[in-house]
């Protein structure tokens, strides 16, 4: 067997052991052994690949404040305040029928401007969006749905860990880049929340049939401010840090946790124990999480030595098909890689391949960013390999939901990015009207 | 209990029960000092915010602490995650086959603790020369004159993750092995 | 012919000069030197961290996964110690012709410089890859050193100890973010180079460039896998040696002409370029602790070649006409 035929065997295996039920880590590092095992003949090549993965992918400042995110999204659930951010929000959107969807998806806009990786946003909204809104009526689906979509719009609104990445490849200007994400990640934002009302309407088997809107617990003004104040100080301490320059968004979920402590000592509903807790369930998420992300990138490794994603990379850099022929054969090749890799090896693959195809075309590269970024992370949301879905699943420590059943919930949400997509292609001034040029 | 977490020892003295319950405290104490270093992450950011913003005096080094801590999070916490169940799968089949045929299950179980006790095994072996080459070379991280840390310690706690883990399998499969011979005793409520 | 499998890693992806060359100088010249020679090597081009991080090319080429790295040895302070000389010697040389073939020399006269690359299992193939004149980028203009008073200056880890004595604060950082960082206001400057500072638009939020004089750098080399380097026939190990001197003169060149260009745009795109005077410098520098010595000291505790190297290093940039605004060794 050639490389590539072993690169494409080891494809099949993955999904086939994944669907097989095989812990998804371990159908990574078992694919990415015995691949690397047929490719260079050598069992020993193939651990010393497992373990300089194991040491290497999360070793970075990046990757050390996906901790503090998640304890952040923690701690104001546990404090109460994601309650009464939600008592606030459902006062206030109750006439619309699916308020509470809307406002998981409005409230994650908002956190994106803070936050610059997904799975920050993914694991802080599964404890104080889902239990809110299953309380209210919505079924599991959905509200683990909205969360993993709208999770998304942490890294299309700035702060943007993929647009970093993508400028770094592309010498692209950051600030373009950030400046050029606002209005397709606030578009998104309004498709999606437009979409939550939709289905309310029209869908209710999937969004939830009797949806609350507590008309006995009417808030009063004062109740409002007393329960909307406390988050409202966490928001504007944390976005106000960041944009007056007092700390970096890598250091604002530090800034955050400590937030959140204090609040949650001044309403005297943290207690030693619920922190404990908090911290102790923070690590086991941070530990699941990591853990699938060094295995993905054993794989991705993998296939890197295989050649396959450059094989398919240069097919479509090298078929003549013209200016949208390309555009779009790369786009569809993004969203196929992402269902099987993770969003920045993608990016890493794909970009460098493209850029000397779509240069020459006169392309505008902040556009061509937007558009790669939103079709890498719809890979967050399509199985078998979702990290999105992934995070939520291990985040929610319930059994009653099942992956799949996370997967068929985002499906609303992916299709509705695949939307936004298309009218980023065919309106590039969505993305590039901002930029001053 | 957690759903979906291998079963808390039930009461009793069996010799199978005692390496249950001292397997768990070794995972429940790496769990603890990941724990706390997470603490320590969200109070080393602070200081050094603080310290920069307040008094000019950055903390040395926290990019290099902060990412060396990760990975000590991560292989400090890795057994107590598996032991709980946090381990992502798709359980669709495995749940078909339970209610139909317990042993089957049971067995399919056992083969895929296999693969990964291997698996945990071979990056267990191909890790140990990545430390020992730490622990001889002295190698360390950041700079000379401003900060600098030893390797070793990050790469020690790889291999320790490993081993907990390892443990937490052997415990998962010995659970399975017993679903096959005595299905209706099984302690495992999946 | 027979054909030689050789995997090539590198963190970086192309953009970045010294895997341009890589791939576009380096692997051309060892293929047209191995024409007619019955030897043939089949590349696999792995670049922009398909295979390997930045920083870990080093142990992805030592353990076998690549056969050759480019190795970045300012990420590897601990394990290529007397290769990162430069860095802990500024204010020596804005000349990066100098730095990097004074450097690349060096591996040649002295032993002690290729031991520390077989330690770690490495051939040294030449091709050192440098840094143009390291630039200070601020938001502010820069007078006199009292400006720098209280201001928070980003720097890659090995630039810091150059604030030292100035009282402006260094703060480690990361290329990739200095933009926002001083967009926000987080660092009020940064330490970067003009080839980096153009295309990240560091000048459209820090549009006061002063030339202070921190100097070219050497920042890294190709090697091989000293295993697999050993095994192959020596027509192809010298094709690979060829391969590194083409790398070394086509790499200098680009950089040379590219830094220029660069600091052209840079001031038609509405930069402030500055250089300091001798007495500024003198006095910045008689300000820093002498940090070559605490280094020199730190790798002769490690049992290498620390100060000789240092003196060595001086004295060849000294033979060669540079000059070096402080001596470091000499103290
Ligand atoms: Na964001
Ligand atoms: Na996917």
């Amino acid at each position: 067997m050639s490389t590539f035929e072993i690169g494409l065997a080891t494809l099949g295996a993955m999904i086939v052991l994944v669907y097989a039920g095989l812990w998804v880590p371990i159908a990574l590092m078992l694919c990415s052994y015995v691949g690397v095992w047929m490719m260079k003949g050598s069992p020993v090549l193939a651990g010393k690949l497992l373990a300089l993965s194991a040491s290497e992918t999360i070793s970075s400042y990046f990757f050390g404040v996906v901790p503090l995110f998640v304890l952040m999204g923690f701690l104001v659930s546990v404090t109460g305040l994601g309650r009464d951010a939600y008592d606030v929000a459902n006062q206030l959107f109750r006439r619309l029928k699916g308020g509470l969807g809307v406002s998981t998806v409005a409230a994650n806009a908002i956190f994106a401007a803070i936050t610059g990786i997904s799975i920050a946003s993914a694991a802080v909204f599964t404890r104080l969006a889902v239990p809110e809104m299953v309380r209210h009526g919505y079924t599991k689906k959905f509200s683990v749905g909205v969360v993993a979509g709208s999770s998304v719009l942490g890294m299309l609104i700035p702060p943007s860990l993929l647009l970093i990445l993508y400028g770094l490849l592309t010498e692209q200007s950051v600030g373009d880049l950030f400046l050029a994400g606002v209005l397709p990640g606030l578009l998104l934002a309004a498709i999606f929340a437009g979409g939550v009302v939709l289905m309310a309407y029209f869908w209710p088997s999937f969004i939830g049939e009797n949806l609350s809107d507590d008309r006995e617990h009417d808030l009063s003004p004062r109740d409002m401010l007393a329960k909307g104040l406390p988050i409202a100080l966490l928001i504007a301490l944390v976005l106000g840090g960041l944009y007056a320059g007092f700390f970096t968004p890598i250091e604002a979920g530090a800034v955050g946790c400590l937030g959140a402590i204090v609040i949650g000592l001044a309403r005297r509903a943290l207690t030693w124990r619920n922190f404990w807790e908090v911290l102790t369930d923070t690590g086991l998420v941070t530990a699941s999480v990591c853990f699938l992300i060094i295995a993905a990138q054993m794989y991705s490794r993998m296939l890197s030595l295989s050649g396959l994603p450059n094989e398919f990379g240069t097919f479509v850099a090298t078929a003549d098909i013209g200016f949208w022929g390309v555009i779009l054969a790369y786009v569809l090749l993004v969203i196929v890689m992402g269902t099987i890799l993770d969003s920045s090896s993608i990016m890493l693959i794909l970009v460098p391949l493209m850029l000397p195809v779509v240069v020459p075309m006169g392309v505008d590269l902040v556009w061509f960013g937007i558009v790669t970024v939103i079709a890498v992370e719809i890979g967050l949301l399509t199985p078998p390999f979702g990290l999105s879905v992934f995070v939520i699943k291990s985040t929610l420590d319930d059994n009653s939901i099942s992956l799949g059943e996370i997967f068929r919930g985002a499906a609303p949400f992916a299709i509705m990015m695949a939307i936004v997509l298309a009218l980023v292609l065919i309106f590039p001034s969505i993305a590039t009207g901002l930029l001053a040029r | 209990m957690t759903h979906g977490a291998t079963p808390e020892p039930a009461d009793g003295s069996g010799w199978g029960q005692r390496i249950r319950a001292t397997a768990d405290t070794i995972s429940n104490a790496l769990n603890v000092i990941g724990t706390l270093l997470i603490l320590g992450l969200v109070v080393l950011v602070n200081a050094d915010v603080l310290g920069r913003n307040l008094f000019l005096a950055p903390i040395s080094g926290v990019p290099e602490i902060v990412s060396m801590s990760i990975v000590a999070i991560v292989f400090l916490q890795v057994s107590q995650a598996f032991r709980m169940g946090r381990f992502t799968r798709t359980d669709a089949l495995l749940n078909a086959l339970g209610s139909r045929a317990p042993r089957l299950r049971a067995a399919v179980e056992l083969v895929y603790v296999a693969a990964a006790l291997a698996l945990v095994w071979f990056l267990l072996s191909a890790s140990w020369p990545l430390f020992e080459k730490a622990w001889q070379r002295g190698t360390y991280v950041g700079t000379v004159g401003d900060f600098t840390a030893p390797e070793w310690p990050v790469k020690l706690v790889i291999l320790i993750g490993c081993m907990a883990l390892i443990m937490q399998m052997l415990i998962a499969g010995a659970i399975a092995l017993w679903g096959i011979v005595e299905p209706k005793s099984r302690g495992d409520a999946r | 012919a027979e054909t030689i499998d050789a995997t090539i890693v590198a963190g970086h992806p192309p953009v970045f000069r010294w895997v341009k060359h890589a791939s576009q100088t380096f692997i051309p010249t060892v293929n047209k030197a191995l024409e007619g020679s019955g030897h043939e090597i089949k590349w696999d081009e792995q670049y922009g961290g398909s295979l390997s991080k930045v920083g870990d090319e080093l142990e992805a080429t030592e353990e076998g996964l690549a056969q050759i790295g480019v190795i970045s040895s300012v990420f590897d302070p601990a394990k290529l110690s007397l290769q990162n000389v430069s860095y802990y010697t500024p204010f020596v040389s804005s000349d990066v012709a100098l730095v990097s073939n004074t450097i690349n020399d060096l591996h040649f006269s002295n032993p002690n410089m290729r031991v520390t690359w077989e330690e770690n299992g490495l051939e040294y193939l030449g091709a050192p890859s440098a840094i143009d004149d390291y630039l200070l980028m601020t938001t502010f203009p820069v007078n006199s050193i009292d400006d720098l008073k209280g201001k928070k200056i980003g720097a890659p880890g090995p630039a810091v100890n150059w604030l030292g004595g100035t009282g402006a604060v260094g703060v480690a950082g990361n290329l990739t973010t200095y933009y926002n960082e001083i967009k926000t206001g987080v660092y009020d400057g940064v330490i970067v180079f003009a080839t980096a500072a153009l295309p990240g638009k560091l000048h459209e939020v820090a549009p006061y460039i002063t030339k202070v004089g921190f100097g070219a750098q050497y920042a890294g080399s190709l090697a091989a896998n000293k295993e697999w380097f050993d095994e192959q026939p020596e027509e192809v190990q010298k094709a690979l040696r060829a391969g590194g001197e083409a790398f070394r003169d086509a790499y200098i060149a680009d950089l040379d002409a590219a830094s220029e260009a660069a600091l052209k745009t840079l001031a038609e795109q509405g930069a402030t370029i500055t250089e300091v005077d001798d007495e500024f410098r003198q006095k910045w520098v008689a300000g820093m602790d002498n940090v070559a010595k605490t280094w020199a000291a730190q790798v002769d505790g490690e049992g290498k070649a620390g100060t000789e190297i240092l003196k060595a290093y001086m004295d060849a940039i000294r033979a060669a006409g540079g000059k070096p605004a402080r001596d470091w060794d000499q103290e």
